[in-house]
């Protein structure tokens, strides 16, 4: 339980990246999600900003970091779909708003629970644009919940692979 | 009020941010004509501003992964395909020479239908001008089939104009940026597009699923739907023009929702997982454009100089076989004269079994007997004696014998005749129908 213990949530520090990194992965996120799926035949089965913004909200352990840094996000994603602008963003939002929530109560130093923390947050994601866009919209749109548990497992299998290369450019004391 | 900010401040934050965003989609939800929500219209000024820079931050590095993969697979393939060009070259003159003369067969139907259209005050559009462009990146989510070509409104594109490929349709432009646009693939679920199946001329709107895969919904089961039937545009929804491929039916399904209604799984005939370059329809125009106009006129030209030359070489064979036939009609002609023997007096034998030459039997005649071979015939001589022919060993026949008492009581023993080397004319030329002493 030392995992989930206060003295020891006090001792852990706030990870810390230069500005660059932050603008520049987010950006490098969205448009390798838009450009990927052309190479991939359009089985884009993944969600990069998704998983930026939970590796972020986890570091900095901030909710109201990782509630702006999920509505930005987002709201750009919408803007490159059809769809109404917001869907992703309220999507986002609420996924990094837990993040960071979550990043202060839990040790994120553990990549087993980052990695199982990712996969959550996408089938938590994935949940909240359905809800939006069906109860709050009420539009009708099928929806398939197997290519969205492939996408979350999608999903963990980047963060393994881009975690620890985010790691490395942590600014530190 | 301080110390509430500072301990809600979080939850605070997010209730805000997420209150602006329903707001925010509230005002762009609208309410269609159905009763159903929808979002399909045009965006308004300040989300098309989002969209706008959203697109321009994204398209720019777009555009370099494009252009450097295109730099380099292009490289590739100029250095590989070189050896291959002027082979490619003489073939694809080839094929267009073919599809002009094809062209041309097809004109006399498609100048009939425009005159019948006419009659019947409908007019049928034809693509007039189209535009190429290239695919340059996607909306990124399974939820929003869309990508963006680079193309936009500088270039002269529009909102709906169709999208498609040689193989087939792709899309429509959704939206327009000033050197970009949104293109809306027909497997998305807020496509649609009239589709008429080929062969049993059914009727229905082409949407896509959650696969992503295409069908025709709400059709009445209908068992000559089959597997394989190709679906072509029907030229209803003021987008696509008419007759242009879509795909194949993949498969008939019941429709969940609905008894008796069936739901047709088409499989796209163009690539649209898969597109590089595809053509944006900027211009649909009744009859014919200018350049299919000149296109047909070449056709034309060309079919009319081989008919020419078909026409001659038909005139040619015509006149050969005629050759031949009188070549042959000689040779039989002289086959019947050859023998050479036959008393050119001599009757025909049987004028109904032998028709004149060249002249066919009648129905219902018996057919020709064949000619005999022809024997040597003697005239009979006028007065027999005992030098004519056979005289000493034939004895004169009864008949002869009367028709020599009427001339004379002449004992039958020595009748007198001449040699038959030098036979006497008759006095009185006997008709040539007529003999002395007929055959029985």
């Amino acid at each position: 339980m030392t995992v989930l213990g206060a003295n020891y949530r006090r001792d852990l520090g706030i990870h810390r990246f230069p500005v660059l990194v932050y603008v520049l992965t987010v950006l490098a996120a969205l448009v390798l999600q838009a450009w990927l799926p052309r190479l991939l035949a359009g089985h884009a089965w993944f969600d990069l900003p998704l998983v930026v913004i939970v590796y972020f909200a986890l570091s900095r352990r901030d909710p109201v970091q990782g509630t702006l840094m999920g509505a930005a996000v987002g709201l750009f994603e919408d803007a490159l779909t059809h769809h109404a602008i917001g869907v992703n963003g309220i999507a986002k939002t609420i996924a990094g708003f837990l993040a960071g929530s979550v990043g202060v109560r839990i040790d994120v130093e553990n990549h087993t629970i980052r990695l199982l923390l990712t996969f959550l947050f996408s089938l938590l994601s994935s949940a909240v644009y359905v809800f939006v866009y069906r109860v709050l919209l009420g539009l009708d749109q099928q929806w398939n919940w197997v290519m969205e548990l492939i996408k979350a497992v999608a999903n963990l299998l980047i963060a393994m692979v881009l975690f620890p290369f985010l790691d490395r450019l942590q600014v530190r004391d | 009020m301080e110390s509430f900010y500072v301990r809600y401040r979080n939850f605070l934050v997010l209730l805000a941010v997420l209150l602006a965003q329903m707001i925010g989609l509230a005002m762009q939800v609208r309410r269609a004509d159905s009763g159903r929500n929808s979002l399909d219209l045009p965006d308004g000024k300040g989300v098309r501003l989002i969209r706008l820079w959203a697109e321009a931050t994204v398209a720019t590095p777009e555009r370099f992964f494009h252009t450097s993969k295109l730099d380099a697979g292009l490289w590739w393939q100029n250095y590989v395909n070189l050896g291959h060009v002027r082979d490619e070259n003489r073939n694809l003159q080839k094929t267009i020479d073919q599809l002009r003369l094809e062209q041309a067969e097809l004109l006399e139907d498609a100048k009939e239908g425009q005159r019948l259209q006419a009659l019947m005050g409908f007019q049928q559009k034809y693509v007039y001008k189209t535009l190429a462009a290239q695919d340059i990146g996607s909306s990124g989510s399974d939820a929003s089939r869309v990508f963006y070509i680079d193309k936009g409104s500088a270039d002269g594109l529009a909102r709906d104009m169709a999208v498609v490929t040689p193989d087939g349709i792709v899309g429509k432009v959704r939206d327009v940026f000033p050197h970009t646009a949104q293109v809306l693939v027909v497997n998305d679920q807020t496509s649609g597009a009239g589709v008429i199946l080929e062969t049993t001329r059914t009727r229905g709107i082409l949407r896509g699923n959650a696969q992503g895969r295409l069908q025709v919904e709400g059709l009445l089961s209908d068992p000559r739907i089959q597997r394989g039937e190709k679906v072509l545009t029907a030229g209803g929804d003021m987008i696509f023009p008419r007759g242009l491929p879509v795909g194949v039916v993949e498969g008939v399904v019941p429709d969940p929702d609905r008894d008796s209604f069936i739901d047709v799984i088409v499989k796209p005939a163009a690539h649209i997982d898969r597109l590089d370059e595809v053509l944006v329809i900027t211009s649909i125009e009744p009859g014919f454009p200018p350049a299919q106009q000149h296109d047909l006129a070449t056709s034309v030209a060309l079919k009319g100089a081989e008919a020419e030359a078909i026409k001659e070489k038909q005139i040619r064979e015509q006149q050969l076989k005629e050759q031949q036939q009188e070549q042959q009609k000689a040779s039989a002609i002289m086959a019947e004269r050859l023998p050479g023997l036959t008393n050119p007096n001599a009757p025909a034998q049987n004028p109904a079994a032998t028709p004149a030459p060249g002249k066919a039997a009648q129905p219902g005649q018996a057919p020709a007997t064949p000619a005999q071979p022809a024997v040597p015939k003697l005239l009979q001589p006028k007065h027999f004696d005992r030098f004519s022919p056979g005289a000493a060993s034939q004895p004169p026949s009864k008949a002869e014998s009367s028709a020599t008492a009427g001339q004379g009581s002449k004992p039958a023993a020595k009748p007198v005749s001449k040699p038959a080397s030098k036979p006497h004319p008759p006095a009185h030329p006997q008709p040539a129908h007529t003999e002395r002493n007929p055959q029985p």
